[in-house]
């Protein structure tokens, strides 16, 4: 289908522009109208970081064709209120802290400017209702909620409008004040530019080619074809790798485009530099690649029995990494138990899913510095993996951290720095590679998915003498964070007892899985996920109640942690006192005795949600479903 | 009744910043001119509010307003070293380390202002963008005096370093200093499980956790909320599936993740017990938040309904088939009983 012209009115004013039936409102609002206070976090109505209102009512601009808004009044998160100036629901939004990483902030603040607009008396389970269509990944949702209550109340004048207003701190005490965040104004307003908002005059577009193979031999990558196309200026494989090619938090072991065989799906394979990002996308088609496939392994256990494929030739064993912790004499201290018991554990592998999916700009500048733009959550490691994979000094390679709309771990590793380097080298021109949710998803790091055996003998007492853990992660093809990863999980996961006697093996695994890394909480939360549920086990066992039995075994001020590390002042008994006290918690041992509880239902419990309960939708909104 | 409720709890502890390995950051200070402060270091906000942090440290260190704060943007080519934005490490190892920087562009600002107003250092005083000497009538804003000392030659900047006095783990034993700084915490979460749906709402969690000295309380409980909340995702319905390699959830339809209808009301308490090492006291928060949330929960499940999920997530299938097995082991029990 051909241009047509689009007239409409957006953010009260008049435009008229060629449009391209192929366009979403969403692209045509960024792209052609520069407007990047909306967002793109799933491209698939799922995550309202892109809500517009069209003809004034709520609407996701990722699912509709830019037609939709021929004679319409478009109306986005820039029109709220005039340049420089906040409207009230954004003001509470900075006092409230109800932006974190900000990336899903606009089409909150949309959405919530709807709720109010619908009913400027609703309430927090109203609020939540409204918002169910937005997903935040930082917050919690809890400061959002507290925000567009304050917002109401200021509205209604139930609340005066110095609430909004800063902190105030002219007794000189700055420390302990809920200072509202310095970075609020650009994230509610829509102002703030993540690298995926960014351009640069000359800007090339870059797309990847990924593998469709778990495992296989690369034969031969034709790139002719593509290479010929009008409007494409480069195109990369390994071969375009002048220096060592390897890049991971621990070992480098993953190349920046897959070098002679690819290990999972949806690893690089290729990269393009076009003119636009249609032509980019099309080359992408015109690359031939043949694939030899290998045998696979996709099971941790399986991987680390001989005989099983091997993922990379340095480590025949698929072992990536083990650490061990050893105190005392475990199996006396089994012997010597009044009971021990013995469990298995298992936790599946998550995605960060941070609302920004990935995103940088390359280019060289003109003193010959390779510069990459992106949210990256560790530019100083970048920049020397960098430096030694396009063979230069470390002086001439730079990283500039742009804002990070969610990172969680997800973003500590190189994962297309490179390409965008090496095509900004190639081109000498600006690069910008914009990940969609799904490549996100598919090539990007997951958490650790665990199996772990967990063996504890205590006395009838409840004193623990003896604990076993051993745990086998999936670490998937590539090394990453896995070490690290292992290392936090060993450390930490018999918790913060006294244990005479411990073993613990941590095992991180290649298969050819999607690759795990870096995330929030680290192993440790897989680890410490069996322990605290273990210890209920066997505190319904001896009939403890859960603080108790932790009390019992907690370490104290001056205790050897489990690598005999002496530590100074120990916090678990406060922490443990003032969250039985906060709670309200009735004692008794953990046998499900939730029934006769007479701790349930406080004030500070929200309301369980039951269907058919619900708001009416207001007459607008229906009108457009 | 098909709806039953429980409660459980769970306690963590976490090392703060990066493990068993030396960290260090390093940050550059300068008081400019019109009496605002200026932060250049080498990691910037991913949305924890590290920025506000610092913010506030160099406002507190230097005395001028927290609004008066510029920090300087992140780029290996303009700003020291920082190394990472993880490892629960910003307020930690940034925030202490912009204190340093910040103490020493005081000083030089202060040696300044003693020599011209012919004080002892000791007695001047800074807060609220002003800087005073005791006992006299001397007191004038930051911006008369950085136009001062720069009219004596002298441009008030500082620049620290921070770093973490720990080691590597034995390769047998594993022993070995991981962290200077160690955090602790514990949960209780209350559930409310389905019994026919077999679907679990998480309605409250109460988080305490030690932050070591908490800057910014609002940001500590926005960093409590939200690991509660990720960790409910895991809990009970997130799922990266693969088959053979593939995964067959690909985007946020098949992806499900934590919505504002999902999630408990969370309770924070804030314990500072603080770090006798670094010049703030402060510790750290990011990630311990969201360990003791999962176990919390599961043993709140088993406490409503008497199932244990060992295999997460606790997706309706999985606690409807655990209360089936549960069902039919009980009737067997009765029936070997009789
Ligand atoms: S809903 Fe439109 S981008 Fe997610
Ligand atoms: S603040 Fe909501 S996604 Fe980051």
């Amino acid at each position: 289908m051909s241009e047509f012209r689009l007239e409409a009115v957006v953010n009260g004013r008049k435009i008229r522009r060629t449009a391209k039936p192929s366009q979403r409102l969403l692209d045509f609002l960024r792209d052609d109208l520069n407007l990047t206070g909306n967002k793109e976090g799933c491209g698939a109505g799922e995550c309202g970081t892109c809500s517009v209102f069209v003809d004034g009512v709520l609407m996701k601009s990722c699912l509709l064709p830019v037609a939709k808004a021929q004679g319409a009044r478009i109306d986005s998160i820039e029109s709220l209120a005039p340049t420089g100036e906040l409207t009230v629901l954004q003001k509470a939004f900075h006092k409230a802290g109800a932006s974190q990483c900000g990336y899903c902030i606009p089409g909150m603040v949309m959405a919530a400017t709807a709720a109010l607009r619908a009913n400027p008396f609703a309430d927090r389970e109203e609020i939540k209702e409204r918002l169910g269509g937005n997903i935040c990944r930082c917050t919690g949702y809890q400061k959002i909620f507290d925000a567009v209550e304050l917002a109401r109340d200021v509205q209604n004048g139930r609340l005066p409008a110095t609430a909004l207003l800063e902190t105030d701190t002219t007794d000189g005490e700055v420390i302990g004040r809920n200072v509202r965040r310095i970075d609020a104004p650009g994230k509610v307003s829509g102002r703030l530019k993540y690298a995926g908002d960014m351009t640069m005059p000359g800007m090339l577009h870059v797309q990847v080619l990924r593998s469709p193979h778990p495992h296989a031999r690369i034969v031969s990558i034709d790139t002719s074809a593509a290479e010929a196309m009008e409007g494409v200026e480069a195109v990369i494989t390994s071969k375009d790798v002048p220096g060592q090619d390897g890049f991971g938090v621990f070992v480098h072991d993953q190349p920046v485009m897959a070098r002679d065989k690819v290990r999972y799906v949806g690893e690089a394979v290729a990269a393009v530099a076009a003119e636009d990002l249609a032509t980019a996308r099309r080359a992408l088609g015109a690359i031939k690649v043949v694939y030899a496939p290998l045998p696979a392994v996709f099971d941790p256990v399986e991987a680390m029995r001989v005989g099983a494929p091997v993922v990379h030739d340095y480590a025949p064993d698929n072992i990536t990494k083990h650490i061990p912790i050893r105190v005392g004499d475990v199996d006396a201290g089994f012997a010597a138990s009044d009971l021990v018991v013995e469990e298995h554990y298992s936790t599946q592998a998550i995605e960060h899913a941070y609302l920004e999916p990935e995103a940088g700009l390359a280019y060289v500048d003109h003193d010959d510095v390779v510069t990459v733009v992106s949210p990256s959550q560790n530019i100083t490691h970048h920049r020397h993996m960098l430096a030694r994979i396009v063979a230069r000094p470390v002086s001439k390679v730079r990283f500039i951290m742009s804002p990070v709309g969610g990172g969680f771990g997800g973003k500590e590793d190189m994962i297309y720095q490179g390409m965008l380097a090496l095509l900004a080298m190639k081109t000498m021109r600006p690069v910008r590679l914009v990940f969609t949710r799904e490549e996100s998803i598919v090539a990007t790091a997951k958490r650790h998915p665990s199996r772990t055996t967990l063996r504890m003998g205590v006395m009838a007492d409840g004193r623990i003498r003896a604990v076993s853990l051993r745990m086998i992660c999936d670490g998937g093809a590539y090394g990453l964070s896995t070490e690290g990863v292992m290392r936090k999980a060993a450390i930490l996961g018999a918790g913060p007892y006294v244990i005479p006697n411990l073993r613990v093996d941590t095992y991180g695994i290649y298969t050819n899985n999607t690759p795990s890394g870096a995330f929030r909480s680290f192993g440790a939360l897989q680890t410490q996920f069996a322990t605290e549920s273990h210890l209920d086990i066997v505190a319904e066992r001896l009939g403890l109640d859960p603080f108790e039995i932790r009390r019992i075994n907690a370490m104290r001020d001056g205790a050897s942690t489990h690598t005999r590390q002496t530590l100074g002042s120990v916090s678990l008994l406060r922490a443990l006192d003032a969250a039985e006290q906060a709670s309200g918690w009735e004692p008794g041992a953990p046998n499900v005795r939730g029934l006769a509880r007479g701790d349930l239902g406080h004030d500070d419990v929200r309301p369980p949600v039951s269907l058919g309960t619900r708001f009416a939708p207001d007459s607008k909104q229906e009108a457009a479903e | 009744m098909a709806r039953k409720r429980g409660r459980g709890m769970a306690a963590c502890w976490y090392g703060i910043a990066r493990t068993a390995t030396v960290d260090r950051a390093a940050a550059w200070a300068e008081i400019d001119d019109g009496g605002s402060a200026k932060i250049v270091t080498g990691v910037t906000e991913i949305g924890e509010g590290i920025l506000t942090v610092l913010a506030q440290v160099a406002a507190h260190e230097i005395g001028v307003k927290p609004e008066h704060v510029v920090i300087g943007d992140n780029d290996t080519a303009r700003a020291p070293e920082a190394a990472h934005a993880g490892a629960s490490r910003q307020t930690y190892m940034i925030g202490n380390v912009v204190a340093l920087a910040a103490r020493e562009a005081r000083k030089r600002l202060v040696d300044c202002m003693a020599e011209m107003w012919d004080v002892a250092p000791e007695s001047i005083g800074t807060g609220n963008g002003e800087i005073w000497a005791d006992n006299t009538n001397h007191r004038i804003t930051f911006g008369e005096a950085v136009a001062s000392a720069k009219n004596r030659g002298v441009v008030p900047i500082g620049a620290a370093t921070f770093g973490t006095d720990t080691t590597g783990l034995d390769g047998v034993d594993g022993a070995g200093r991981p962290w200077q700084a160690y955090v602790f915490g514990t949960q209780v979460a209350e559930v409310e499980v389905d019994t026919i749906t077999g679907e679990v709402q998480v309605l409250a969690v109460w988080a305490a956790h030690d932050v070591g000295r908490a800057v910014n309380p609002q940001g500590v409980e926005g960093q409590i909320e939200g690991g509660v909340v990720q960790a409910i995702g895991q809990a009970l319905m997130e799922d990266y599936q693969l088959e053979d390699g593939h995964t067959s959830t690909s985007g946020f339809a098949k992806y499900i993740l934590p919505t504002s209808l999902d999630v408990p009301r969370v309770n924070s308490i804030i314990i500072e017990d603080p770090d006798p090492i670094g010049p703030l006291g402060v510790k750290g928060i990011g990630e311990p938040a969201m360990v003791p949330t999962i176990p919390a929960v599961m043993n709140a499940i088993y406490d409503a309904v008497g199932v244990r999920i060992f295999d997460l997530p606790a997706t309706p299938e999985k606690i409807l088939a655990a209360l089936r097995a549960k069902a039919r082991q009980d009737s067997l029990a009765i029936q070997a009983a009789e």
